[in-house]
């Protein structure tokens, strides 16, 4: 923990997909002040083709809005880097989309209006179970 | 025809025909139902703005639909509760509906409210009407309590109304389609058109004689052989907000009674100077955005006058800047003149970091008969510095607390008057967007290799983030001494703090709720704020220099400025999203209370103006008649009500469902030894018997019942102040209302062999007295009921305790608990000297109930 910069694998590239552009103001400032790298769209459009372009370790996408769903956005997230986490962020919670977001291979599934450091939670989770996987001896030392 | 006849007869046959008491009563519970439903939505709304929450529009539309649809359905309810149509309750429900309606579609925001606003009334929650400048002016007069020359708002609507006689909002509209096919040269012709239509637009009559009247109201306070003239300034809709139309509007300086409409005209006409309408098509406003207010302020002749930067990383961390000149403020915002320069530390004590000292040859003034004049500096003057030590002291406190609670670096203008007195002038924000980005890597060695005090513990009541000196709080005497720009520590939450959260740059406390009073003033304050942390004061000692990352639960030692810088350059500052202010408004159609003495000439439904009002009124009359249909039903369905004959004071009716005396039906008054319902008879048995009804001193509560008697004395013990008390009872079975002074308790409980049926539900709730008795109530209740194994929330000025599947004697002590309690609330009302006293008097409550229930049955005194 010495280390003076933030070693690259710990630092996440993440898409943030809302057509409300007050969740991407709240939450691009909050990870980039984590360490991570943040991209914002406000329309899907804009976001699958980015997401053709790079992989992202992490896209939060919300669920209903014009053009591409949030379902869709997922899939083609899983589809072209099945590594990618993928959290739904949906003012429109029932229990059939969140099993359905879990079945497609989402990570989590938030319920908005959310609390801000719970989904900075979901993205440590994220951030260790990547370290994890990337140096899995480093916990044993 | 008979048809229409028919449903006429049958409205009439319906009206006539008594509904049983059991359905009445059902309709009763489910008002109190929606009641709860309905304040803590409420509730709910309001934490959210506290910055935990992320939520976007569909929260606000949904939240305020659910609201709208329940406060519908409490009318409806109360509709066949009294059986009346209460056509006033349902306008004013659907008066609100409609006004949160059109602050949901930004319609019509212009059309409405007053002309004329005097600072005094000002807040930053006006913004529309107001503009931004002037409503943040009115916040720094009226919330920070810092001067700033008095006067009043000309607003919105008056520029809408003035612009709609001429037609030239029409004309105006214009401007789009010249933007969109890029005729410039037609949309520099269309806005000289417009300056000139309006300076020559003469003012509705009304208009004008409004401006003069308060003009002269605002002249009358200053003596009346030298008035002072007045500055006409823009304060359009949105300008110094998010984006900065610094420079681009009109500000009138000097202006006299004769010269005041055309100077209003002049501010008017700047509204669409090309280049101002350029920027604004730029920048994406509509037409419909557009509205001028304009802030008319007495024009103080600055000694000397100057702009402050809050910060200035330019010049390395720490400092603010500051530029002054003798005379009035223009050139130096006009950047033409030669300035002092001076910078200074960004915390307290300030120090001075540099100066330089121009030669400034001249000085702008007041000219005789309006407008400005230069003058020659007098030799002693030029090479003189401008501001005294004290000045800049002055100075830099104030632009501190201007920062903390707008949480993003300040442009400020200000001047010192002739007597050397402060006037904060006019502030916008500092844009370091493009030059302020700080190295991420900078940003994370900084917080990781600083030591974490502590981390995740407690809730947050305000994000932010907050650097300084610790200073801790334990009585009111700390608060006296509290200095500017610390970061407070104590062990409890308490709206006392108020008095101090202008000058607190962060708070952190032990306990308390996220949802009390004291989280709401930090949100109003803005003060970043975490509670509830549990170790606070076990780590933090006063003169620790701390950085307190409320957003991340965080607290680091050290000053971590790259944070700092970090939170200050943010792109934007949440409580000014849109969504975040569009909340805050609509919250205003729906939490205030106005309605608030029952006995008051105003308790009517034309008188309510908010949802909560609306709430208040049903409450408090679908207890009167729930009684009073059970009187008027007498013999039919049910027995008489009857009068409850106890030893304490207590005003309480009782209506017995079946089975819950043991008197006859047709008695009046039933004695508690009649009482057959269990959970009402330990509820009086705690009442009568715990020892805390008595009017005189409680000898072994000392000194804190001592002041309560004083604010009591008698006035509780009259049947009529106490209001009418309500119960419904059954054998296993309570329904109680009660209303003392101007707080309400509600316990519904059953209680019987069969564990698993067993419940207390158990809320409180208080109307007219002032933030901080409530919220010590509230603390003092919660942590009894929690101590009696209650899963208890707060919610604002809510307390709702709830206990379930307790065996039959566990039940029955905590409803004999409940009866101490409430004569204890019932007192508390009066001042507690600190909140230390909650804990402490808290403490002493458990005790003595532990023993009175440990003890024998028959307490009847209290306890030595």
């Amino acid at each position: 923990m010495t280390s003076p910069t933030r070693p690259p694998e710990q630092r996440l590239h993440i898409l943030i997909l809302d057509d409300e552009p007050i969740v991407c103001k709240r939450l691009k400032p909050a990870f980039q002040r984590m360490g991570h790298e943040v991209e914002t769209f406000t329309d899907s459009a804009s976001a699958l083709d980015r997401l053709k372009e790079t992989t992202f370790d992490v896209v939060i996408t919300d669920l209903k809005m014009e053009g591409a769903d949030g379902m869709l956005v997922l899939a083609k997230a899983k589809a072209a880097s099945p590594d990618t986490h993928v959290i739904v962020i949906t003012g429109f919670a029932t229990m059939e989309t969140a099993k359905e977001s879990y079945r497609q291979g989402a990570f989590d599934f938030v319920a908005k209006p959310f609390k801000l450091c719970d989904l900075l939670e979901c993205v440590k989770r994220i951030a260790e179970s990547r370290r994890a996987a990337i140096s899995p001896q480093s916990s044993s030392q | 025809m008979h048809r229409i006849l028919d449903r006429l007869l049958a409205f009439r046959q319906a009206r006539n025909r008594a509904l049983p008491f059991t359905v009445l009563f059902k309709k009763f519970q489910s008002i109190l139902e929606r009641n709860n439903q309905i304040l803590e939505l409420m509730a709910d709304m309001g934490d959210k703005l506290g910055g935990e929450y992320v939520f976007d529009r569909h929260y606000i539309e949904d939240a305020v639909d659910k609201l709208g649809d329940l406060v519908f359905k409490l009318i409806s309810d109360f509709s066949i509760l009294n059986q009346r149509k209460n056509t006033q309750l349902f306008l004013a429900g659907e008066h609100i509906r409609q006004s949160i309606a059109e602050e949901l579609a930004g319609s019509g925001l212009f059309a409405k409210g007053r002309y004329i606003i005097p600072f005094d009334e000002l807040s930053q929650e006006m913004f529309i009407q107001a503009g931004t400048k002037m409503a943040s002016i009115g916040e720094i007069k009226n919330r920070l309590a810092l001067p700033v020359p008095d006067g009043f708002v000309i607003t919105s609507r008056a520029f809408h109304e003035f612009m709609e006689q001429h037609g030239l909002l029409a004309q105006a509209a214009r401007a789009m389609d010249y933007w969109q096919s890029n005729d410039q040269e037609a949309l520099k012709k269309l806005a000289d058109k417009m300056q000139e239509d309006i300076r020559n637009g003469p003012l509705p009559r009304h208009l004008s004689s409004r401006i003069f009247f308060e003009y002269d109201r605002l002249l009358a306070r200053f003596p009346a052989d030298n008035p002072p003239s007045v500055v006409l300034r823009s304060s359009a809709f949105g300008e110094d907000g998010i984006n900065s139309f610094a420079g681009q509007y009109e500000t009138v300086v000097n202006v006299s009674r004769t010269r005041l409409l055309d100077a209003y005209r002049r501010v008017l006409a700047g509204t669409y100077a090309y280049t101002a309408w350029h920027y604004r098509l730029t920048k994406g406003y509509h037409e419909h955005e557009i509205a001028m207010a304009v802030g008319c302020q007495v024009l103080i002749d600055g000694a000397v006058s100057g702009v402050l930067h809050t910060y200035a990383p330019q010049y390395g961390e720490g400092h603010m800047a500051i530029s002054a000149i003798w005379g009035l403020c223009a050139p130096v915002v006009q950047g033409n003149s030669p300035c002092d320069f001076i910078l200074l530390g960004r915390l307290p004590p300030y120090e001075l970091h540099s100066q330089t000292v121009a030669d400034k040859p001249r000085r702008l003034t007041p000219a005789v008969g309006g407008g400005t004049v230069w003058q020659e500096n007098a030799p002693t003057l030029r090479n003189s510095p401008s501001l005294t030590g004290e000045q800049l002291r002055t100075l830099a406190q104030a632009a501190m607390d201007l920062e903390r609670f707008h949480k993003q670096p300040l442009e400020i203008e200000w001047t010192f008057d002739q007597n050397g007195n402060l006037f904060i002038l006019q502030l916008r924000p500092l844009n370091f967007r493009e030059v302020g980005d700080l190295p991420q890597e900078q940003l994370e060695e900084a917080t990781r290799n600083a030591e974490t005090i502590f981390a995740g513990e407690g809730f947050i009541a305000q994000c932010g983030v907050a650097v300084g000196g610790v200073f801790r709080v334990e009585d009111d005497t700390d608060l006296e001494s509290f200095p500017h720009g610390a970061i407070m520590v104590c062990r409890h939450t308490s709206p006392r703090y108020a008095a101090i959260m202008h000058k607190a740059k962060g708070i952190i406390t032990d306990f308390g709720s996220p949802t009390g009073h004291m989280a709401n003033l930090c949100r109003e304050f803005r003060v970043p704020t975490i509670v509830n942390t549990e170790t606070a004061t076990a780590l933090l000692k006063t003169g620790d220099e701390i950085t307190l990352d409320a957003t991340h639960r965080t607290v680091y030692r050290g000053r971590i400025n790259a944070l700092n810088h970090f939170a200050l350059v943010e792109e934007e500052v949440f409580e000014d999203c849109y969504e975040y202010r569009l909340l805050r408004q609509i919250l205003q159609h729906i939490s205030p209370l106005n309605l608030i003495n029952p006995q008051g000439e105003e308790f009517v439904p034309a008188s309510c103006r908010t949802y909560h009002d609306i709430t208040r009124f049903i409450h408090e009359t679908a207890v009167d008649e729930i009684i009073r249909i059970s009187e008027k039903q007498e013999g039919q369905h049910l027995s008489a009500p009857k009068r409850l004959i106890a030893k304490v004071p207590i005003d309480i009716m009782l209506i017995d469902a079946g089975g819950g005396t043991s008197c006859q039906s047709q008695d009046r008054t039933v004695t508690v030894e009649q009482i057959v319902s269990i959970p009402l008879r330990e509820l009086l048995e705690g009442l009568a018997n715990s020892g805390m009804w008595c009017t005189k001193p409680v000898a072994n509560l000392g000194s804190f019942m001592a002041s309560l008697t004083r604010t009591f004395s008698a006035s509780l013990s009259t049947p009529h102040e106490v209001g009418r008390n309500l119960a419904v009872i059954m054998p296993k079975y309570m329904d109680i209302n009660l209303r003392l002074g101007y707080h309400f308790t509600i316990i519904d409980a059953y209680i019987a062999e069969a564990i698993n049926d067993n419940y207390i539900y158990f809320r409180f709730f208080g109307g007219a007295t002032d933030f901080i008795r409530r919220s010590r109530r509230a603390q003092f209740i919660a942590r009894i009921l929690t101590a009696f194994d209650f899963r208890t929330e707060i919610h604002g000025d809510i307390v709702v305790g709830r206990v379930k599947k307790l065996a039959m004697s566990r039940m029955a002590e905590r409803m004999r608990m409940i009866g101490g309690l409430i004569c204890y609330t019932r007192q508390l009302d009066a001042q507690m000297n600190s909140d230390a006293d909650i804990t402490l008097h808290a403490e002493r409550f458990v005790e003595i109930m532990t023993n009175m229930l440990r003890g024998t049955d028959d307490i009847s005194h209290p306890p030595a």
